[in-house]
């Protein structure tokens, strides 16, 4: 009996013997891939989780062209491109008739959110130091991950009525429980994080030349600036014009000499350029649909089967999809102002003098975009060729901030000698003598000045002129002066549609 | 499960243990090894084909050496939960069966319901196939030759159109198009080239060869076999080839009274030649076969025929194959394609087995320990010199080596403690276990271009290289572990009632942190009625028993480490000049809640014998899946990069399995047995998440899915437009108007599909498509005929299906200048000439009349194939005696005799993967051969 007893013992601790090792057994890691739980412990690695939401500006390339949508939107531009389908959801913008399923609506708050993501993701992982790596690194990646989530955040705010307020990853469980924040409260968080961003930021006259294109003090300044006045609340007019100024008199900072440098791809990071949405033809990719280097704007705005005649090389385009079609009324009201070759590229014309030839795609005027027109001589030569321009977008620019400054001096009523000598210093680059610095005068002058860079529907929802000059787009007051919130955003979560789009 | 009274106490292996077939409270099915006598059986899931009701074994293909797609009562999971192979209680992948060898194999059980297959938890989802090998038995050696030899050659081909036709044909799809003629005097081509006939092989060989041992004294037994087994394809047979070789050494030790110790070992050498696609309208030599013209000759007569390149390619005697003028893409002469392929070939070194302790220290306790798995090395070698087949496909640069070696190995290590306890009438057996899993594999491909040689022969790694010329890539599996518990309580009283209940407890490391164990239970009991005391001893019933359980099983087949965030690349920006840096962000939230799929299954089931010679198993029952794994959808505010994977979707099954045996020996020479089952199967989704369907397999040519599944409907449907006959008249196309007047199809013309429209909206349009079929045959069955007569054997056993269709895609839709089937010569050419072949067009279908999908592309996928014929004559043993040999027998065989089917393709049984069920895209073929066969036994 005895016996048995150690035999039992044996055989229940031999039976134990592949158990002893427990859960601990079953917790392997993939091998060479990197998991979020591992990551973020290198220079390298917060470096690529920063990018990553830097990725989200251009927001990656792909189909979600933003700019044709702003410039859909807007009094400038009909949508164009080759017929009503083509890109049907700005196509909804350009007539007012967005929905929550086709519109432009996702285009800009799925990667708007997803860049917010990858900002609170990196604050969350780094915020509190990492071991091994400097303070003053962390420390600046999170400033610039704050003026880049504040920076999505202003968009979508511009852009919805009201909507959820992230500011870090969110948990399994709150995946379809987040509710809609008051437009202050949003508004506090943008402010907040510009400030404390713009405190730590360095100045661009600081950064090395190797690192333009990142976010710079100036950027978070203007970006604060600009989400004051969008407020439009009048006693904060000064405090928005102080942003402003700091900007406008920054080190290392002065309009171009001349205009159309500004647009350069060779003459990237000027002295004008305040944020600067970079891109490049290196890449030579050709990857439709994700994830593009190039800017796919550029040849989006080219007219279509374009063969050209005897062009000099600023008129000598790439053929393109005719996007973006510059609306005859706006091409008429510029017409005489200096800076009309460099914005708006009469086409008609080079095919009646010079032989060119295009096929006319939907709403086609004649006219199309010059700043970002698709030159042959910005085309690379191998690759994927039409997708690879290497044309960064200026987000914000000084003539930009100088004639916010000047508005928000006259709304304060502050300072006006400062704010006509702003404006007088953007009509004196291209020749036009001073005049009264108006608000009339500001606006119509930002019209001109800035024609097709994505800031005229912004401008005419904030001042109020929108139900006026875009009735012609059937613009709805009190409803398309926010989009609807996407479908895809209300299925099973407790968002609630702007009541005007329910 | 066969079952007559004579045979109650036959074992039934059950996972971890044996009962007696007495107590078996589950739907086992059982095939032994005398069952397989006489078969040709490649691979072991071929011995179950058509043998039990419920176990469908579909060939992917004929190629030679291919497995088959085992299912076992349905479809459990949309996302192909597999069966569980054990052998000798040691899991095996699938794939891997083929190191085993026909005379191996003692018995195969099938654990069917969940109430049986819980034993192996989170496996058993899609039933558990259980692998016995035979073992020694002591007293003298045996030795068993079993040998045959046979030529295969292909059932039938597909009716294709000749030379004369395809022009005729073309240049009226030409004209139809807005073309012009293409072929001025298409008579002038005769009849081509039949390049099916160029392909097959109507005198392919097969042969196998086992001879085993087996012995032993009564402390000491072992079973040892060597094989050969070598079949050519009969398609290209010059590419198509698969040859094994394997060796075999099992023993059993009986070291003390309680001390036991053994082993099983096998090794297998396999070497195949596979580059003839199964079953893909890209591939290379069926669907040249089927797709290229007739015209172009098969190679040109004349030695100096001019060629529009220099590395055209030629036969062994000079002569260049021909290249054709009309047919392009992947389309190209499948003669050259076997030249230059003709000696490549992959490999196989598998070493498999297991080693076992058993520690009894009581009469009714045993402990035993069992390590045991599989280490495989393989790979491939391949030569590509310069080639020209066609303007798009070719290597004129520079010619390359390319090895590839993999290796892999997985174990298995199991401890069981079992006691068996009787009080009374009482019987008690208890199972207690724990069991660990792992595995881990690797590989590496290298290419070395611009060697100098002119054939793999010539071809060599030992010259040196430039960097430049050499490139190589590798991998690493992810690693995958398996914890588990289990415990098994098997009781009868009085072999009248019998229960069995199980808990399985599984850990894996590809579940989540909040689910990293499942428990899997099932409960099943057993009354034997013709044990009860009131059961009057008859004529017509002898016996019956009834059989109920349920259980709960789990799948964890899918990939490694889905509930995790890897991290991943999202593009990037660039700062400075130029430079651009890239970003990385999580690819998707992880799910530390993701866990198995979760199959639950209740199983009634009823035997019975009558007039002691038929009897009759039925079983029926009903399976829902949940938790099939698909990608949540996220809303967009939480602004992940991809969707993350989770426990979502959700379908039902239910089924009724029918097996039915008679036996009877009339005379002292004359026996009879005739076996029938019958199966039928059904499911359907029950929940796809926010989905409002699933789209499964495209079609060349067309923006509409071929199937899809959704909530309510099967899993494995064909979805699309009916047609409703041809617009005779452009009278029929202007009638065919809505209520409102529109009309319909307004750019129809004569000669095109008119659409039903079944939404009635008025319009034609995507909505107008419907479930057209199933994909999967719903009901199958099996008969088996046998007769012994004195010394003559005969055996026919056929196998077939219905309820499904089949999808017949064989011409290539996107290359209108493809050859046409034999049904086109049957098409629409003026008013009252088809009503159901449409105008043939080269150019825009406009009507889709060939690029959308509908019924016209949907056959009967109906069959019933005789599988074996079989007739023996065994030597009398009065003479056998003389030679001291126990058994000689010398037989004829046919397999795949003839097939009785409506389908036109080439084979109407077809595999297919995943989610690609019932679509022929030029399947391979299976073959039927004649074989002659000897087994002998001394």
């Amino acid at each position: 009996m005895k016996r048995i007893l150690i035999y039992t013992v044996i055989s229940a601790g031999l039976l134990s013997l592949t158990t002893s090792c427990g859960k601990d057994y079953l917790d392997v890691d993939p091998k060479g891939k990197a998991l979020e739980s591992n990551f973020y412990q290198t220079e390298d690695q917060l470096m690529e989780g920063l990018v990553a939401a830097y990725a989200s500006l251009s927001h990656e390339g792909g189909w979600s062209v933003k700019m044709i949508g702003f410039n859909s939107a807007g009094d400038e531009c009909y949508t164009g491109g080759a017929s009503v389908g083509d890109y049907s959801n700005y196509q909804a913008w350009n007539t007012n008739t967005m929905t929550a399923v086709n519109g432009p609506s996702e285009s800009f708050w799925n990667p708007d959110y997803q860049g917010i993501y990858r900002a609170n993701l990196l604050i969350q992982k780094i915020g509190n130091g990492v071991t091994g790596i400097d303070n003053a690194l962390t420390n600046r990646y999170i400033a610039e991950a704050k003026t880049l989530r504040a920076y999505f955040y202003f968009e979508l705010i511009r852009l919805f009525k009201t909507i959820p307020l992230i500011t870090k990853p969110l948990e399994p469980s709150e995946w379809f429980t987040v509710t809609q924040a008051t437009r202050e409260e949003v508004y506090a968080q943008i402010e907040k994080d510009l400030t404390e961003a713009a405190a730590v930021l360095p100045t661009k006259s600081a950064m090395a030349s190797s690192e333009m294109g990142r976010m710079s003090k100036e950027c978070a300044e203007a970006l604060l600036g600009k989400a004051i006045l969008f407020q439009n609340n009048e006693s904060r007019m000064e405090e928005a014009a102080g942003w402003f100024n700091k900007v406008n008199t920054a080190p290392g900072y002065a309009l171009c000499p001349n205009f159309k440098d500004i647009f350069d791809p060779t003459n990237k990071f000027n002295s004008e350029s305040v944020f600067e949405i970079t891109h490049t033809a290196s890449m030579q990719q050709g990857d439709w649909g994700a994830k593009i280097f190039g800017n796919m704007y550029v040849i989006a705005v080219g007219p279509r089967s374009y063969s050209h005649g005897t062009e000099d090389a600023d008129h000598t385009y790439v053929s393109g999809w005719s996007f973006s079609p510059i609306i005859k009324d706006f091409a008429d009201f510029m017409k005489g102002d200096p800076r009309f070759q460099y914005t708006i590229a009469d086409v008609d014309s080079l095919v009646a003098h010079c032989g060119a030839k295009y096929t006319p795609g939907y709403q086609n005027t004649g006219y199309f975009i010059q700043k970002w027109a698709p030159l042959e001589k910005w085309r690379v030569k191998t690759g994927t060729t039409e997708l690879n321009f290497p044309n960064d977008m200026i987000e914000i620019r000084l003539a930009d901030t100088y004639m916010m400054e000047a508005e928000a001096l006259v709304r304060a009523g502050k300072n006006l000698g400062r704010a006509k000598d702003l404006l007088d210093a953007v009509r004196a680059r291209v020749g036009l003598a001073s005049v009264p610095a108006t608000l009339d005068n500001i606006y119509n002058e930002r019209r001109l000045e800035l024609a097709t860079e994505g800031h005229r529907w912004d401008d005419l929802i904030r001042t109020g002129q929108a139900a006026t000059a875009l009735a012609f787009k059937g613009f709805k007051k009190g409803k398309n002066e926010y989009l609807p919130i996407p479908q895809s955003s209300l299925n099973n979560t407790k968002l609630v549609q702007d009541p005007a789009y329910q | 499960m066969v079952e007559d009274t004579k045979s109650l106490e036959e074992v039934v292996v059950v996972g971890y243990g044996t009962v007696k077939k007495s107590v078996v409270t589950g739907a086992i099915a059982s095939v032994k090894a005398k069952d397989m006598e006489g078969l040709t059986v490649p691979r072991v899931e071929d011995a179950l084909k058509g043998r039990t009701a419920g176990v469908t074994i579909a060939q992917n293909s004929g190629a030679p050496g291919t497995a088959s797609r085992v299912t076992i009562r349905g479809v459990t999971s949309i996302n192909g939960a597999t069966p569980l192979y054990v052998v000798d209680g040691i899991p095996l992948d699938g794939g891997a069966l083929d190191i085993l060898n026909k005379s191996d194999i003692e018995s195969v059980e099938v654990l069917k319901d969940a109430a049986s297959a819980a034993i192996y938890g989170t496996a058993s989802a899609a039933g558990v196939i259980l692998i016995t090998t035979k073992k020694g038995k002591a007293g003298d050696i045996k030795v068993n030759i079993s040998s045959n030899y046979g030529v295969q050659s292909p059932e039938r081909k597909l009716g294709l159109v000749n030379a004369t036709e395809y022009a005729y044909l073309r240049n009226e799809a030409s004209l139809n198009g807005g073309g012009g003629v293409i072929f001025s005097d298409p008579s002038s081509y005769g009849k081509g080239t039949d390049w099916q006939k160029e392909v097959f092989n109507y005198s392919a060989p097969i042969q196998n060869h086992e001879i085993s041992l087996r012995g032993g004294s009564e402390n000491s037994t072992f079973f040892s076999s060597f094989g050969y087994f070598d079949q050519t394809g009969i398609v290209a047979s010059d590419i198509s080839r698969y040859q094994r070789y394997t060796f075999r050494f099992n023993s059993d030790h009986k070291i003390k009274k309680w001390l036991s110790i053994g082993n099983t070992f096998i090794y297998a050498h396999i070497k195949s030649k596979t580059s003839v696609a199964e079953n893909d309208y890209y591939g290379n030599v069926l669907s040249s076969a089927i797709s290229l013209d007739p015209i172009t000759p098969a190679k040109y007569a004349d030695k100096n025929v001019s060629v529009p390149n220099a590395y055209a390619v030629k036969d062994g005697d000079g002569y260049y194959y021909g290249l054709s003028s009309y047919v392009g893409q992947e389309m190209i002469n499948p003669l050259a394609f076997m030249q230059v392929n003709k000696d490549n070939y992959n490999w196989a070194d598998n070493f498999s087995g297991s080693v076992y302790v058993e520690i009894k220290p009581l009469k009714d306790l045993a402990f035993r320990s069992t390590l045991g798995g599989k280490k495989a090395f393989w790979g491939s070698e391949k030569y590509t010199p310069l080639f020209y087949y066609s303007p798009t496909q070719m290597n004129t640069s520079q010619n390359s080596y390319t090895r590839g070696r993999f290796q892999g190995i997985n174990f298995t290590f199991s401890n069981t403690l079992s006691y068996n306890y009787k009080i009374n009438d009482h019987n008690f057996t208890v199972l207690l276990g724990t069991e660990i899993r792992d595995g881990s594999g690797s590989g590496l491909t290298t290419v070395y271009s611009g060697i100098p040689a002119n054939s793999l022969k010539e071809a060599s790694m030992n010259v040196s290289m430039t960097k430049s010329n050499v490139s190589s890539w590798g991998y690493e599996d992810q690693p995958h572990k398996l914890l588990s518990y289990f415990g098994r309580l098997n009781y009868d009283y009085m072999d009248k009632y019998v229960f069995t209940g199980i808990v399985r407890r599984d850990g894996s490391s590809r579940f989540g942190a909040n689910h990293v164990f499942g428990n899997f239970p099932s409960a099943a009991v057993r009354w034997n009625v013709h044990n009860e005391n009131f059961w009057k001893r008859n004529n017509a019933i002898d016996a019956l028993n009834i059989r109920l359980g349920y259980g709960v099983n789990g799948s964890e087949d899918f990939e490694d480490f889905k509930y995790t965030s890897v991290m991943t690349n999202v593009g990037g920006n660039m700062f400075g000049n130029d430079q651009v840096y890239f970003g990385y962000a999580p690819q998707s939230p992880s799910n530390p809640d993701l866990k198995w799929e979760r199959t639950t299954q209740i199983n009634l089931g009823i035997d019975a014998v009558f007039f002691k010679d038929l009897s009759v198993n039925l079983d029926i029952y009903q399976k829902n899946t949940n938790d099939m794994l698909m990608k949540k959808k996220l809303p967009g505010y939480v602004g992940a990069n991809d969707n993350p994977w989770a426990n979502i979707s959700s379908m039902t099954g239910r089924g009724i399995e029918l097996n039915v045996t008679y036996n009877k020996q009339l005379n002292r020479d004359f026996n009879v047995s005739a076996t029938g089952n019958f199966a039928y199967s059904k499911n359907k989704l029950t929940d796809i998440g926010d989905n409002d369907y699933i789209t499964l397999a495209s079609m060349q040519a067309s923006s509409y899915e071929v199937e899809r599944y959704m909530v309510g409907k099967p899993f494995g449907m064909f979805w699309g437009f009916r047609t409703n006959g041809i617009f005779q008249t452009q009278d029929e196309v202007e009638s065919y108007v809505n209520k409102d007047g529109g009309k319909l199809q307004p750019n129809a013309k004569p000669g095109d599909f008119k659409w039903k429209d079944l939404n009635g909206d008025g319009q034609i349009t995507a909505d107008d498509r419907e479930n057209l079929g199933l994909a999967i045959p719903p009901f199958t069955y099996g008969i088996t005929l046998k007769a012994n007569y004195k010394n003559f054997d005969f055996m026919v056993f056929g196998q077939g299906v219905a309820g499904n269709k089949i999808c017949n895609q064989v011409r290539r839709l996107d290359v209108p200048t493809s050859n046409y089937t034999r049904k086109a010569l049957g098409r629409w050419t003026g008013p009252g000439t088809s009503n159901s072949y449409p105008r043939l067009i080269e150019g825009t279908d406009v009507n889709g009349n060939y690029t959308n999908m509908s019924d016209f592309y949907l056959e009967n996928g109906a069959y019933f194939r005789l599988k074996t014929l079989q007739i023996g004559y065994s030597l009398p043993q009065s003479l056998l005696k003389k030679v001291s040999v126990d058994k000689a027998r010398v037989y004829v065989t046919s397999n795949n005799l003839f097939t009785m089917t409506k389908y036109t393709g080439f084979d109407p049984e077809i595999g297919g993967n995943q989610g690609i069920y019932g679509i022929d895209r030029g399947v391979y073929p299976q073959a039927r051969s004649f074989m002659v066969g000897l087994d002998i036994a001394f």
